[in-house]
């Protein structure tokens, strides 16, 4: 515990040390206060200009869902970029044979900055909602996008090379939170084409308030990390 | 210290290393002597409980490899081929870290100062040369005081002079009743350092014994001398040490004053080494 624990204060370090990383920190609140206060000024004017009655508003629970997935994934994606500089310095290897072991340096790097992300991500929505969240449905939100967001971590560290590669990659994994509007925007069978995304089920479940659809976004999510972790510890050592 | 029974492990389908057996007494120096690619630093994942997914028994320290806990790791010391450090931190930062993760470990500036980093210790690891790294790298594998050290090619890419600080600070290891496993390909570093060396080819161990007695064993020393031939020419001949008596020519040669030159040459483990397995070590 006491050696993870260092190791996350390796991890802070890092991210103190990286111009780039630290300036992503403070990305997830300023997006957070763009929706908050930007989301509503743009919606009066749409509605002036349109003159309707409603423009934006139908869709303030995707923007509040968007909020809930962006501090896991900017969180994860620089703990990715972390893992990356380690891997390619061989630290990452060594830690495996330190008493952190190959397990610590994955709850250090993934776990523990998930969890924080989940605070993280619980205090903007509460903050930033643009709709009603009940304290129950705003924790699920938040550790559902956790969960969503570790494999995106996952999937950079296993096919990118160096950092360059990574935070290409982070773009086009960035792809994985569209299903989001697939229910939003799809209504007919169509969109369970869409059904091997667990932002798809994330945004089902809040939608329809149907609890059941908990079960495929944590089932499909759990098969990401399944089907990466291998690949991911073998590219630790 | 360490038991190898009947180790199998492979990376995919085809076997890397088939049925391997041997031990490691406490305090002592063993080598793994081989080509690149050869399995030494598979061997040695293994034997750090990096590879967990392997047949047989391998038991270090009491443990199993496989089983490998926490406890395991703050009594074995590692110091990868490749420096495995933080650039972008100092010398002194990368070591008060990996440190931090035991709990025990020596005086930070006393063991810089043995390398002889302690000029350079609060310099970014980024600015420092190949051999530093590997210098920087070796003494974070000593800073908890391991009772058991695994090194890959230690003096790899050092200066003759750090080498030797090198080989006098793994020599004062053993002195102090450490084990020490000694990976490489340098046939000089194995003969100075080791109690015993394997050799491994292919993945699998194709002799194990002291240094001195492979040598011995496999190939006798030979005397080679010089003399001036009927043609006008320098002839050379070699005999083996232990047959000297019976060469006529080299007799006659003493006796008459007309050897122009006389020398021994004591085989090398590399000699040994290609003598049994056909292949070169450097």
């Amino acid at each position: 515990m006491r050696a993870n624990l260092r190791s996350m204060r390796m991890f802070f370090t890092q991210i103190k040390g990286d111009s780039m990383l630290l300036m992503m920190c403070f990305l997830p609140p300023l997006i957070a206060a763009v929706f908050r206060f930007g989301i509503p000024f743009a919606e009066g004017q749409l509605r002036s200009v349109l003159q309707r009655s409603a423009v934006l508003s139908e869709y303030y629970l995707l923007f509040d869902l968007f909020l809930a997935m962006f501090a896991p994934y900017f969180l994860v994606f620089i703990s990715a970029m972390v893992m990356l500089s380690e891997i390619d310095e061989h630290v990452a290897a060594y830690l495996a044979v330190t008493p952190i072991r190959k397990r610590g340096y994955i709850v250090s790097r993934l776990l523990y900055p998930a969890l924080l992300s989940v605070a993280v991500s619980a205090a903007l929505l509460s903050l930033c909602a643009l709709t009603d969240w009940s304290v129950w449905n705003l924790l699920l939100a938040c550790l559902l996008s956790v969960l969503l967001c570790i494999p995106v971590g996952m999937l950079v560290v296993v096919y990118a090379h160096n950092r360059v590669e990574g935070m290409a990659l982070a773009k086009l994994s960035g792809l994985v939170l569209f299903g989001l509007p697939i229910p939003f925007f799809l209504t007919n069978g169509f969109q369970y084409l869409f059904s091997w995304l667990p932002s798809f089920w994330i945004a089902k479940l809040f939608m329809t308030q149907n609890y059941l659809a908990l079960l495929p976004a944590i089932f499909v999510s759990a098969a990401w990390i399944w089907a990466l972790y291998r690949r991911f510890t073998r590219k630790l050592l | 210290m360490i038991t190898v029974k009947d180790l199998v492990f492979s990376y995919t389908e085809k076997p890397f290393i088939e049925t391997m057996n041997f031990s490691v007494r406490d305090g002592e120096i063993f080598g793994f002597l081989g080509p690149s690619g050869a399995g030494k630093s598979t061997l040695q994942k293994l034997l750090t409980g990096l590879l967990p997914r392997y047949g047989g028994s391998v038991t270090v320290d009491g443990t199993e490899a496989k089983r490998a806990g926490k406890e395991f790791y703050q009594n074995i010391g590692v110091d990868f081929e490749f420096p495995s450090l933080y650039e972008k931190l100092t010398g002194r930062e990368n070591l008060r870290f990996f440190a931090s993760l035991y709990r025990r470990h020596r005086d930070i500036d006393a063991l810089l100062k043995a390398i002889g980093l302690h000029m350079d210790a609060d310099k970014k690891v980024s600015e420092y040369s190949k051999g530093m790294k590997s210098r920087l790298n070796f003494i974070k594998a000593l800073l908890h005081s391991p009772k058991l050290l695994f090194l890959d090619e230690p003096t790899n890419g050092l200066d003759p002079s750090n080498a030797r600080v090198m080989k006098d600070m793994i020599l004062q290891e053993k002195a102090e009743g450490k084990t020490v496993i000694l990976t490489t390909h340098n046939m000089y570093d194995a003969t100075e350092l080791c109690d015993h060396v394997s050799f491994i080819v292919d993945g699998a161990i194709a002799a194990l014994d002291t240094p001195k007695a492979l040598m011995t064993k496999k190939r006798a020393v030979q005397l080679t001398y010089t003399f001036e031939s009927p043609d006008g020419g320098l002839e050379e001949r070699s005999v083996p040490l232990t047959q000297t008596g019976g060469d006529a020519t080299l007799r006659q040669l003493i006796g008459d004053g007309k050897l122009a030159s006389i020398h021994s040459a004591e085989p090398t483990l590399n000699d040994v080494f290609v003598e049994i397995t056909g292949r070169r070590l450097q």
